[in-house]
């Protein structure tokens, strides 16, 4: 482990009053063991980490590196850094706040509370933080220190949907079932789009006794998150310069239709980790998406040569082969899919459907009867086993 | 660890806990992984072993615990990279039967009731070849048969294991969204040593996830047993059996498919129990670090409130990874406590950065049930213990089953610990015998339409034909008035097998308290007193 030559700092509580100033003595910064990161993220926090012998007293190059393995993941390397950010410039409510960030993934919220209310401290009214420290607050069984905080949130940002949905949930915490529909109901008013909003609703439906609209709710419940406008969060999503992190702003470009987008960080992503066949198949499938049949059939064909196990390429390369009317191809990555993983319900489906395009109704028969065996939720198997019947009789 | 990231190799093992050889104590199965090759056409390993409990009982009441391992002699072959284990009398003859649960085709083992086992894997056309990890013998059609439920996980090989890697790029465990959920099964048991896969016809087919975790135990207080299911990252399901050997999931609306927040975590382990002691069948479930575990309060008529975060349950897991878990009595108080046994699934780079070999080590959690709180809206709170809880809770390591049970018969449950990469430990209670507490084994079944699968003589279990009724009820009526339900059940936790005999609390109490008890096929009998610091078997038939 490498470890920057400083002695501790000691330095004065910057802040006397309430809540609690940062710790006197200060741990030392060090380094995660980075031999297994990418070439490129060594380079950049290797890079960031020298600095701080050039500026020992810098706030900024601490809090730059505390970003970094923020961005990273690596949260107990981030905390030091940010603990020197926070002594170095105590007015600076970034540092205490990304703090509260990194005890919350470390899951210490005893840590966590005092840091968003130190960040609050510096700047009153800070959205973010006041939706955290409610979210801590609420996770913690306390409804009522947390429901404060979001209305505080929701005075000043109107129709806050992060606000709205944990009064939501603290209502239903403290079985005010009324009240929680109310909230979740603006919420969703708010935002159609926020689907995780729907469960609790449902809940707090089934709570008066309102199964209909809670079993109506609960077929819309989806994933999509509901967190409050985070610029200091958004913020450490590009410092980062990996392949992962590329392949991370690649799929979220994919899921919101951005095809061009998600094709430049798929292909960075490719750049910086060759090897890695999980970015150049999304390559492959946001070129498809965006129209680049033949470039996509290139990732894909690159993919499965790097890769030859990877069954889902081998799918992949075999759709768009028969799309493109290369069936002999198509059946030969499509067989090596379901060869390589027997429980791959669509690839089985899609050889299947293959042989019978190339007029192997034999084997089509076999793979959709086995399909059917072995999948019995998935109704296609038995569907097209029912049509690959009625064309033979009707031959 | 191969060092390849191979998913199979953190999901193991599970252990279990049942008397093999029907002298009255518990034996110990302990499930064994092996090594991955991704050349390989099966993983290769010494499979699990079977260890005899020879507890000797000391003049002075004190106990001598020795194991020996019987593996060879019993006949018991494993193949396949092991899972888990699930333990019960599927032919009706007194003796258990052992079910294991592979990366590779799942084995029964039949008992023998002389101390060896058969494979009839394939004949009892029991040998699902998907990734299994827990499993339940349940008698859901109330026939006196015990069904078998199979949770499947992932469709993952080795040879076609990709890599994945954390936003820094270095190489990790893949997370289950990486791979297909793969459907899992019910068979049901017809009777003559086979069982057929009745999944589609029961329903189940159509909604499955990454299944980790399996509890049984009759949710919605209808009297017929239900399948309480826990996802890997995808909502659980609770299968209300609907009296006619069909299921309907009901995990959405009973609240107890996702996280208070609406999310679905990645469920490991699994139990039930009525830890607020009103009647009804409460199930918590064990999560990933940064998810905390969660408490499903039942209102006695299968809706459940989450309730981790009000009981303290839930912020006090976070920082841990958990897998097997129960909810048992563990100093005899009348209240079900709770041991979680944890361990990560990606690497921990605190540990990294000291070059730990196995990164993935973490404590294991003791919670004492407190009872209501009327600071918490009469929310049964927990506390923890765990730094209380002996010099083995301060131990790190990489948890995966926990079976739970009375292996020295002294009237307190012991944990048998299962760890990936490292020894099992059995936990020894020292605390229960502080207070009173009755012990039953609740036995009935069919004895005489008993199945001869083969030429041999049939042999019976040391309770004649007699098998142990999992899933029935017992109500304890205490001379106070307090009423305690406990069931009988030999799954739950994580990947293993628990003791099916039910061993209750009784504070200082020491009056014979009345016994109820509510059979699996819905009939009732009472005792009206039952000895207290003692086992007692309870036959169905034999009340009144």
């Amino acid at each position: 482990m490498r470890r920057i030559a400083f002695a501790l700092l000691v330095l004065a509580a910057a802040c006397t009053s309430e809540p609690k100033a940062p710790p006197a003595v200060l741990p030392e910064v060090t380094l995660p063991d980075l031999s297994r990161t990418e070439k490129s993220v060594q380079e950049q926090i290797g890079a960031s980490y020298q600095s701080l012998t050039s500026k020992a007293n810098d706030a900024e190059a601490y809090g730059a590196l505390g970003n970094l393995l923020l961005a990273a993941e690596y949260f107990d390397a981030a905390e030091p850094c940010y603990l020197h950010a926070q002594a170095l410039a105590p007015d600076d409510p970034r540092w205490p706040y990304y703090l509260g960030h990194v005890y919350m993934s470390r899951a210490m919220p005893d840590k966590a509370i005092p840091s968003f209310e130190r960040a609050l401290q510096l700047r009153p009214g800070d959205v973010p933080a006041l939706v955290w420290l409610g979210n801590l607050h609420l996770d913690q069984g306390q409804p009522d220190l947390a429901e404060p905080l979001y209305e505080q949130a929701l005075s000043r940002q109107p129709g806050l949907v992060a606000a709205l949905f944990g009064l939501g949930r603290a209502a239903l915490a403290k079985r005010d079932y009324t009240r929680a529909v109310d909230r979740l109901e603006q919420a969703l008013s708010a935002d159609p789009r926020a689907s995780i909003v729907h469960y609790p609703l449902a809940l707090a439906y089934r709570g008066l006794g309102d199964t209909a609209t809670a079993e109506s709710h609960l077929r819309q419940r989806g994933s999509v998150e509901v967190g409050p406008p985070d610029p200091l969060m958004v913020a450490l999503r590009d410092v980062l310069h990996s392949a992962a992190a590329e392949e991370e702003r690649g799929e979220r470009a994919l899921n919101g239709g951005d095809f061009p987008t998600a094709v430049s960080h798929f292909r960075t992503a490719v750049e910086l980790a060759p090897d890695n066949p999980s970015p150049r198949h999304k390559l492959g499938t946001a070129l498809s998406l965006a129209g680049d049949t033949r470039g996509a059939l290139e990732q894909f064909q690159e993919t499965v040569r790097r890769s030859p196990g990877f069954a889902q390429a081998h799918y992949s390369l075999g759709v768009l082969l028969a799309q493109s009317g290369r069936l002999q191809e198509a059946v030969e990555h499509l067989s090596t899919a379901v060869r390589l993983d027997p429980e791959f319900a669509q690839a089985k489906y899609g050889y299947a459907l293959a042989l019978a395009q190339m007029k192997r109704y034999e084997e089509a028969r076999t793979q959709l009867a086995e399909g059917a065996a072995l999948f019995p939720a998935r109704r296609e198997f038995a569907d097209a086993l029912a049509r690959l019947k009625e064309g033979r009789s009707q031959k | 660890m191969s060092g390849k990231f191979y998913y199979a190799e953190i999901i193991g093992p599970g252990a279990a806990m049942f008397d093999a050889d029907n002298d009255g104590d518990l034996d110990v199965y302990l499930v064994q992984g092996g090594s991955i090759d991704s050349q390989a056409t099966s993983p290769a390993g010494p499979g699990g072993r079977l260890f005899r409990n020879d507890l000797v009982i000391n003049p002075d009441g004190t106990r001598t615990l020795r194991f020996t391992d019987v593996t060879e002699r019993s006949g018991i072959r494993s193949h396949g990279y092991g899972m888990g284990v699930a333990a019960g009398d599927f032919n009706n003859d007194g003796c258990v039967d052992l079910y294991l649960t592979n990366f590779g085709p799942n084995q029964l083992f039949r008992n023998n009731c002389d101390g060896t086992f058969t494979d009839v894997s394939r004949q009892s056309r029991t040998d699902d070849p998907s990734w299994s990890v827990s499993a339940a013998f349940v008698d859901y059609d109330r026939d006196g048969w015990l069904d078998l439920f199979v949770g499947n996980y992932l469709s993952w090989r080795a040879a076609s294991s990709m890599p994945c890697f954390g936003p820094s790029g270095r190489p990790d465990y893949c997370s289950p969204n990486t791979y297909q959920p793969q459907p899992s099964r019910l068979y049901h048991n017809n009777h003559d040593g086979t069982f057929t896969d009745v999944t589609a016809a029961a329903g189940l087919a159509g909604d499955f996830g990454p299944a980790l975790g399996v509890s049984t135990a009759d949710f919605n207080g209808d009297g017929w047993i239900d399948i309480y299911v826990a996802n890997d990252g995808q909502p659980n399901q609770l299968w209300i059996n609907q009296r006619n050997g069909t299921f309907r999931n009901l995990g959405l609306l009973s609240g107890t498919a996702l996280s208070a927040h609406g999310k679905a975590k990645a469920g490991m382990g699994v139990d039930a129990g009525d830890i607020d002691n009103d009647g009804d069948e409460d199930l918590f479930v064990t999560n990933l670090m940064g998810e905390g575990n969660d408490l499903y309060i039942n209102s006695g008529s299968g809706l459940f409130e989450e309730q981790s975060a009000r009981s303290g349950l839930g912020v006090a897991s976070r920082a841990y990874t958990g897998f097997g878990a129960a909810w048992f009595d563990i100093d005899n108080d009348g209240r079900l406590d709770s041991l979680i046994v944890n361990g990560a699934v990606q690497t921990i780079e605190a540990l990294r950065r000291v070059n730990d070999p196995l990164p993935l080590h973490q404590r294991k959690l003791l919670f004492r049930n407190l009872g209501p709180s009327a600071g918490s809206g009469q929310a049964t709170r927990f506390e923890d213990v765990t730094a209380r809880g002996g010099a083995v809770f301060q131990l790190s390591e990489v948890g995966r089953g926990a079976a739970f049970g009375d292996v020295d018969n002294d009237g307190d449950t012991d944990v048998l610990v299962a760890n990936n990469n490292g020894k099992p430990r059995l936990l020894i209670n020292n605390v229960g015998a502080r207070n009173h507490w009755i012990g039953l084994r609740l036995a009935g079944g069919p004895g005489s339409i008993r199945f001869q699968a083969d030429a041999r003589p049939a042999r019976a279990g040391r309770y004649g034909n007699s098998r142990d009724m999992l899933g029935a009820r017992v109500e304890i009526i205490l001379d106070n008035g307090m009423t305690l339900w406990r069931r009988a059940r030999s799954d739950g936790s994580y990947a293993s097998a628990n003791d099916p005999r039910v061993l209750v609390g009784l504070g200082q109490s020491t009056r014979a308290p009345r016994v109820h008890v509510v059979w699996p096929d819905g009939s009732t009998e009472e005792w009206s007193s039952v000895a207290i610091d003692r086992y007692t078997t309870l036959t169905q038939g034999s009340g009144k």
